[in-house]
């Protein structure tokens, strides 16, 4: 019998939940859909995303990426800074 | 009696005009007045192989019926620097006993016809613009799709018949990888799976699409701007012919069979698609 309650109180003690599991990180589909396209500026995208990977065009066009293991955010700024367009794949 | 003080003139315009090996000067001194000047010799022209582009032709012609059957074939001169103008370009095919002018139509397309003392006397295809000024593709169109869209088959044609015409030049060493010097130069290249083969849309392009039925998949941004996205130095690479219109580039899977000939490559624009 004692060794019974001894099993019962180690069993219980591995029956410890665990800590909780820390928030996902929201996926480039979910952070898109909080972009305004024909609003959103380059300031406000380096907020809430931080630096992607630039490429500037001459005719005054900006392609910002970025990228997580599953997907990809492209995101196009007109010559005058703003948002015009964007795409998950 | 000529006028020996116009004479001189004349002539001190005509040496400029040579000694300078410019375009824009000889054109100055065709249009001056009544000297009626003509000066059409320019130092380092544009030039490709008149036999290779008809070989090209030929290729065309045998793949036709499996990669594009209603297609027909143009040739296209295409910028490769920014301040090219491709405003009243000139294209001919010379050798020593004949110089054959080329039409080249408001898109900057052309065709190319057969001709015996041309291919025997190994004549070039050039027109009146500077070496390293222009580049060239081959333009393979199946008539009746939507607008901005391509046909993947089509699109294989104009791989494989630019690659067997040598009209892909001057990328630089390593650009292909280590089969430069096996299979750069050769159609066969167009089957890989992702040739590094760059097309040119008509206007800058954001997105590129294959669609076949129900099947959509949108091309990683790597398969556009010649793959910008993943080298940082892309704007100190003056070897691509892509110089002029990065924004307009894009390569496509050419050699995945999971896609058919039938496939739409819808193109969507920076700006609007009108």
């Amino acid at each position: 019998m004692r060794l019974l309650l001894i099993a019962c109180a180690l069993l219980a003690g591995c029956a410890t939940p665990p800590p909780p599991k820390p928030a996902a990180a929201p996926s480039l589909r979910e952070i898109s859909s909080a972009l305004s396209v024909g609003s959103s500026t380059k300031s406000e995208v380096r907020a809430a995303l931080g630096e992607g990977t630039v490429v500037n065009f001459d005719s005054g066009y900006e392609v910002w990426v970025y990228r997580q293991p599953s997907e990809e955010l492209v995101l196009l700024f007109e010559p005058s800074g703003i948002l015009s367009k964007t795409r998950v794949r | 009696m000529p006028d020996l003080t116009q004479t001189s003139a004349r002539l001190g315009v005509l040496a400029i005009a040579l000694l300078a090996g410019d375009a824009g000067l000889a054109e100055d001194a065709r249009s001056g007045s009544d000297d009626a000047v003509v000066v059409s010799a320019m130092r380092n022209p544009v030039r490709k192989s008149y036999k290779k582009m008809i070989d090209g032709a030929a290729l065309f012609e045998q793949r036709r019926s499996e990669l594009a059957p209603a297609a027909a074939l143009r040739f296209k001169l295409i910028p490769r620097k920014p301040d090219t103008s491709m405003k009243g370009v000139e294209l001919k095919v010379e050798a020593d006993s004949i110089a054959i002018p080329l039409r080249v139509a408001p898109d900057q397309t052309f065709t190319i016809e057969r001709n015996r003392t041309a291919l025997r006397e190994n004549a070039d295809v050039m027109p009146n613009r500077r070496e390293g000024t222009m580049t060239w593709r081959a333009d393979v169109r199946t008539p009746g799709l939507p607008p901005h869209t391509r046909r993947l088959g089509d699109l294989r044609l104009e791989c494989e018949v630019g690659m067997k015409a040598g009209l892909i030049s001057n990328y630089p060493r390593g650009f292909w990888g280590w089969l430069d010097e096996l299979i750069a130069l050769k159609p066969e290249y167009c089957k890989r799976a992702a040739p590094r083969y760059l097309f040119f849309a008509d206007h800058p392009i954001f997105s590129v699409t294959l669609v076949h039925g129900e099947r959509r998949e949108v091309l990683p941004v790597d398969m556009l701007y010649a793959g910008a996205t993943r080298d940082p130095e892309w704007k100190k690479d003056k070897y691509c012919d892509c110089e002029a219109l990065f924004d307009h580039a894009y390569f496509v899977p050419l050699g995945d069979a999971s896609w058919p000939d039938d496939t739409r490559v819808e193109l969507e624009y920076m700006g609007p698609n009108s």
